[in-house]
């Protein structure tokens, strides 16, 4: 069933050479000459004619929707910022410090996507920040980088130098003072801000705590960023392919991005637009590609145009579906389509960052839990005990499953302590958990006869009563 | 995140005459970083990075130069120092070897990688070798899952590794005596 698409070429990959549209050895990074020789910053030109409002307005249009994992409405998110007055002859009020968290933290397992953006065409991400500053009137943005993208980082500094050279960004104003459809030039400022090794500064409120100084313990919601966010200001959270969205959807218009993609089967909120899916394990040609959402995961990994095939001509087994936080997809889910439906569809969490890592028929589902156990518990920031506890006794529990010293009654109670902790229980303050217990959950459900096998049956203690007391 | 047992009352903090955060950092910061920030507490992870970066840790004292330069107490420093994974709170080696062991590096060769570097340096994962030189450490999700498996010597990323031929890369990185701090 290959998924029908219009595309001739990469709209987020346009200058970074990509499978199925080029060969990725002609990569390199793009600089500021050439992003402007190659239709750069035509979008945020036109961003700048109009009026902030008829920006978010135009994105919200669009229904995009936010490519860090959770899939909310990106031009929706904008609009919980507070309100702006506007007098008569059109002049707005000061809306204040408000500030831009691009979240660069990409460390959830298995996901690769970011990094290839920021690797090659950091000026896309730049003049996507530029458009989403001036729809939000914020004049400060901070990239939130993982501490383990050195390189990346380092992109991103001198593709601010330039920027800040070239005049996009800096005090006389975006684009070198260009006046605006508010009646003046705006400024904004950009900052590079390296975390240092911990997953749950990926979370939108840890991001936050860690851009303050602090470690990075999520926040009780409400009040939502939007409101009371970084130094107790209005701000906004971006994920950094979401703001690299931008551009082409304001160039290109709303109703252009709603050709890509695909409307809800089961009556949701569409999934519109392409989308970066890096995919890893046991395939012929693992990599980021640029897709229409809606590709089905058999397309993906089986078309000579993405994946090749299954490494060594193996049988599909199982995928992580987007991020390990997401869960398996069994081996009768190969079919799964990957757009925004697929958590009610297929009984995954959701998409996630549509990043799949694939294993054949070889794979050791247990030591993949086990595996996935590990990584919670390391990563669980400690703030809330059934996360902190329960990741630690998950990972036990997988352990002594694939060490063989497991009896089947420790299979419920894992799968017990996976449904009783997370902020969808409502036992934690982030949803960390949650990753945790449905990645767990899922890989035992759908592959509940791998853990049968590797547990002692459990021994049922049966009261009885023996010699004179028997009789009664 | 890491939880780590606080030395109690009874501490001594080794000290030296010499401050870590020199004069030349802290004008670097105040110009540069500072600005950027509506608290001096924002500019923590940028001064810890400084620090880490020159010196491979982060000294008891230079976190005491810390809260002073920020305006912050000690302990708001150790608690985030003692956070994040980066920051080292005890000497490492001069290099530092960081091996994937998430999902994709693992189901692709990483426990082969990591048991050929180990009967190479001799140490166990969490070891330094004897003469100061590697650190061995595995780490969580690289961010390059297609190139499995992958490890970091210092800030280099190291990718489609097999046994031999990272070796050789520890090899390089010896013969490179160069600071490898970050």
């Amino acid at each position: 069933m290959p998924h029908p698409s219009n595309l001739t070429q990469g709209i987020l990959t346009k200058r970074i050479p990509c499978w199925p549209f080029a060969d990725p050895k002609g990569r390199h990074i793009v600089g500021w000459d050439e992003y402007t020789a190659t239709g750069g910053h035509v979008g945020l030109r036109k961003a700048l004619a109009l009026k902030p409002d008829e920006v978010t307005e135009e994105v919200k249009k669009s229904q995009l929707r936010g490519r860090g994992g959770a899939g909310f409405p990106c031009g929706l998110k904008w609009t919980f910022l507070p309100k702006v007055t506007i007098d008569a002859s059109g002049k707005e009020s000061n809306a204040g410090q408000r500030y831009l968290a691009v979240n660069a933290d990409e460390s959830e397992p298995c996901t690769f996507k970011d990094r290839l953006l920021m690797d090659f065409d950091p000026h896309l991400l730049l003049e996507g920040i530029a458009i989403c500053c001036y729809a939000c009137r914020i004049p400060t943005a901070y990239i939130f980088i993982r501490g383990e993208y050195h390189h990346q980082a380092k992109v991103l500094e001198k593709a601010l130098a330039e920027a800040y050279a070239k005049g996009l960004f800096g005090k006389q104003g975006l684009l070198g003072g260009s006046m605006t459809g508010k009646g003046e030039s705006f400024a904004v400022d950009c900052y590079v801000h390296r975390g240092a090794g911990a997953y749950i500064c990926g979370e939108e409120t840890g991001l936050l705590e860690a851009l303050e100084g602090k470690r990075g313990w999520p926040r009780i919601k409400p009040p939502f960023p939007a409101i009371k966010g970084l130094f107790g200001k209005p701000t906004i959270i971006n994920n950094v392919e979401t703001l690299s969205h931008l551009p082409s959807i304001i160039e290109n218009g709303a109703d252009w991005f709603c050709k890509q993609g695909v409307t809800s089967t089961i009556g949701g909120p569409p999934s519109f637009g392409t989308k970066l899916m890096g995919v890893s394990g046991h395939v012929n040609r693992p990599g980021v590609y640029e897709c229409e959402l809606g590709i089905p995961l058999r397309t993906l990994v089986e078309s000579k145009d993405y994946c090749q095939g299954m490494r060594g001509g193996k049988k599909f087994k199982g995928a992580i579906a987007g991020g390990i936080s997401m869960g398996v997809l069994g081996p009768d889910q190969f079919d799964a389509e990957m757009d925004f439906d697929i958590g009610r569809k297929y009984n995954v969490l959701g998409l996630g960052t549509a990043c799949p890592t694939v294993f054949d028929e070889d794979t050791d589902m247990v030591a993949v839990a086990r595996n996935i156990a590990r990584f919670f518990k390391h990563e669980s920031c400690g703030q809330c005990t059934p996360c902190r506890e329960g990741s630690g006794w998950l990972y036990q529990l997988m352990s002594r499953i694939e060490g063989g010293e497991a009896k089947t009654k420790d299979l419920d109670l894992a799968l017990e302590v996976a449904t009783s902790m997370g902020s969808m229980p409502g036992t934690t303050i982030c949803g960390l958990a949650d990753g945790n217990n449905w990645a767990i959950r899922t890989i035992i459900n759908k592959f509940r006869d791998e853990f049968e096998k590797r547990v002692k049956p459990t021994f049922v203690p049966v009261k009885m009563t023996v010699g004179a007391g028997a009789r009664g | 995140m890491a939880w780590i047992t606080k030395n109690s009352g009874g501490m001594k903090i080794e000290t030296r005459q010499e401050p870590y955060l020199t004069p030349a950092m802290r004008d670097t910061l105040s110009r540069n970083i500072l600005p950027r920030y509506e608290t001096k507490h924002g500019a923590l992870l940028p001064t810890l990075h400084t620090i880490q970066h020159e010196y491979g840790w982060i000294p008891h004292q230079a976190m005491m130069e810390i809260a002073a330069f920020l305006d912050i107490a000690p302990s708001q420093v150790v608690d985030t120092a003692s956070f994040y994974e980066e920051y080292w709170l005890r000497p490492k080696g001069r290099h530092t070897i960081s091996v994937c062991r998430s999902l994709a590096c693992e189901f692709c060769g990483q426990p082969e990688l990591t048991e050929a570097i180990k009967k190479k340096l001799g140490i166990d994962v969490g070891e330094t070798t004897e003469d100061g030189e590697f650190t061995l450490i595995e780490v969580e999700c690289l961010g390059s899952c297609d190139s499995a498996p992958v490890a970091l010597i210092d800030e280099s990323l190291h990718e489609w590794l097999k046994p031999d031929n990272f070796l050789a890369k520890i090899d390089e990185a010896r013969k490179h005596g160069a600071h490898g701090h970050h």
